[in-house]
């Protein structure tokens, strides 16, 4: 198969996937119990022609195929009506100054623990078995049980409360007056330093995980061997050949692995107030406030099937193996 | 491998070792800890409100003046329990679904399989959030959310498994005797997926254990016996880490931390057994 018959058949698989999940959000938020309108229509407190007339408003006088129709066209034009709690468009509550932070949160810590774990899986599988490479997976292996929210929380306790270095939560001094952009910049750094630390942390061990066993197996393959009978020294056969063999399916994993980011960004910006797409779900969750998380919710589909296209793209366009299958 | 065989390996591992005693423990505790406590979990104004942690009440008191003790050990007993329930449920339905796409094929194993690409490409924790706001909080709410969402992993590896399995020959002579296709399926290739599918359940615990914290910890959870995160949530919500309270936060996290913990060492000692070329050369 050919690059652009890949790119074509990968296109329509992410698009069919992107129709059922968005499907499943339909019947969820439409079809369940706990359905605010429905609960709202249901009221007798509500007079009949009141209700009537909501129900003509917004459509659920219509049959269930037909409202259905009618949200893959909205879905697809981008209405996504408007939030309950703010009485704003949702996409326009969405893009913008929320989406900035959490970009800015999750790509940095993103880059910075594919950096890390990948620094420190090149040192351990060097040196398999050795007290380094032990004590790095047991780092690793407990980082990964740590729940996100309570490692912020301790954060908070230990290194904002009891030392004061950091402030506990939001993203600039609210009561200060900036003097000029590097201020402010320092100001949101400094704010940042804490969610960037704890969303760092917890992304590390997995990369290390991920790279140093995948390094391990390569270690037994074949060209591993004729690298090591032409006389290369073992640091350079790590290096050059069993490190740089690992990376093309990390990459892949990465993609997948921003879904455990996205998570993380969700608990560490309600932890510490950062003013976020995450905090935002938080705070659409406590308010039952159903068609922003009904947005936020396609927002993020799209943003992951969207990721994992160009991922595969790349790794079909690096590995000519994987668009034969 | 015979099962003894995997079970003295398992032993010999040290973080196999570890991981089943720090478990054993912790569902001793879950088990036996609540019905030790002398006071109820709602039973409030047993000490000073924020009282520090003393030897009448070793983990301190809460805003109310309950007993963090006593919250702490049934807060074991509810993340425990979902966490196994859940695990269990969604092992279950994964393995189901595997074995049926892989065994029949066909259109069902398209739109089985389109289904779990679909719930794997993305974060599956915040489909949980959503879900559960929409469903309402309750225990039972909880275990169905996050069971129904976590099976694809299991599906995708019990059908692969499957997908061998149903070419082997005691499939085929089975087939020839006249056995019906429900018959083969649970009787001849379902056990052939047994130690796939423990070894996924193990995995599932430990995810099921940490969505559950952070849906009560988000407010999810169930408000009237409250897990581990929840009590977080009581802790966050109060402003515990501002105040210095250290003994409202630390033990519900900890205790979070060593069940998550026991599962993973259970199951990177079961990996480095079943995955020979992870063992030490």
């Amino acid at each position: 198969m050919g690059l652009p018959r890949y790119a074509a058949a990968r296109a329509f698989q992410t698009l069919v996937s992107f129709f059922i999940l968005i499907s499943i959000a339909f019947f969820l938020f439409r079809a369940m119990p706990g359905d605010p309108t429905a609960f709202l229509l249901e009221s007798p407190r509500i007079h009949p022609q009141t209700r009537e007339l909501l129900k003509q408003r917004l459509g659920l006088d219509r049959p269930l195929y037909e409202q259905f129709f009618v949200y893959i066209v909205n879905v697809f034009t981008g209405e996504l009506g408007y939030s309950l709690y703010y009485g704003r468009p949702v996409t326009e509550i969405m893009f913008g100054r929320r989406m900035a932070n959490t970009l800015v949160l999750v790509g940095s810590s993103t880059a910075a623990a594919i950096a890390v774990g990948l620094l420190l899986a090149l040192a351990s599988a060097r040196r398999y078995g050795s007290k380094l490479d032990s004590s790095l997976t047991a780092f690793s292996l407990v980082t990964y049980s740590i729940p996100t929210f309570w490692l912020g929380m301790i954060f908070i306790m230990l290194l904002s409360v009891n030392l004061r270095l950091f402030p506990v939560g939001g993203t600039i001094t609210a009561t200060r007056v900036h003097e000029g952009l590097l201020d402010l910049v320092l100001d949101y750094a400094w704010h940042m330093t804490l969610p960037f630390a704890v969303l760092t942390l917890i992304q590390i061990g997995y990369n290390f995980l991920i790279v140093r066993n995948s390094m391990l197996s390569l270690i037994q393959e074949d060209f591993v061997y004729v690298a090591r009978a032409k006389g290369l020294s073992e640091d350079a056969v790590i290096r050059r050949h069993v490190f740089r063999a690992a990376l093309p399916p990390f990459a892949t994993i990465v993609g997948l692995q921003l879904a455990g980011v996205l998570t993380g960004a969700v608990m560490t910006e309600t932890v510490f107030s950062w003013e976020g797409l995450g905090r935002l779900m938080y705070e659409a969750v406590s308010t039952r406030d159903y068609p922003l998380l009904q947005g936020f919710f396609i927002l993020v589909l799209a943003a992951f099937l969207v990721t994992n296209y160009v991922i595969d793209l790349l790794y079909a366009y690096l590995d000519p193996r994987v668009r034969l299958k | 491998m015979s099962s003894w065989g995997t079970m003295r390996l398992f032993l010999r591992n040290s973080y196999g070792r570890l991981g089943t005693l720090l478990l054993a423990g912790l569902v001793v505790v879950a088990v036996v800890g609540p019905l030790l406590s002398p006071y109820g979990i709602w039973q409030y104004g047993v000490c000073k409100p924020f009282e520090q942690p003393s030897l009448t009440h070793p983990f301190g008191c809460d805003e109310i003046g309950r007993d963090l003790l006593t919250l702490f050990l049934s807060g074991a007993r509810m993340s425990l329990f979902i966490g196994f329930v859940a695990a269990f449920l969604s092992t279950l339905l994964g393995a189901l679904v595997g074995l049926v796409g892989g065994y029949f094929g066909g259109p069902l194993d398209v739109v089985l399989m389109r289904v779990v690409d679909a719930l794997l490409a993305i974060p599956t924790l915040v489909l949980m959030i959503i879900f559960a706001a929409v469903l309402g909080s309750g225990i039972s709410n909880v275990i169905f959310v996050i069971s129904v969402l976590s099976w694809p992993p299991v599906a995708r590896v019990v059908r692969s498994q499957t997908l061998s399995v149903k070419e082997y020959p005691h499939v085929e002579a089975a087939r020839a005797c006249g056995a019906s296709s429900l018959r083969i399926l649970f009787k001849h290739i379902a056990p052939a997926t047994t130690h796939l599918v423990v070894a996924n359940m193990i995995l599932q615990i430990s995810n099921a254990i940490i969505a559950e914290a952070a849906l009560s910890f988000l407010g999810l959870g169930d408000p009237r016996i409250p897990s581990w995160g929840g009590i977080l949530r009581f802790a966050f919500r109060i402003g515990a880490m501002s105040a210095g309270y250290w003994w409202y936060v630390v033990p519900p996290g900890l205790g979070i931390v060593l069940a998550v913990l026991s599962v993973t060492f259970i199951s990177y000692a079961l990996d480095e057994i079943v995955n020979p070329r992870l063992r030490k050369y």
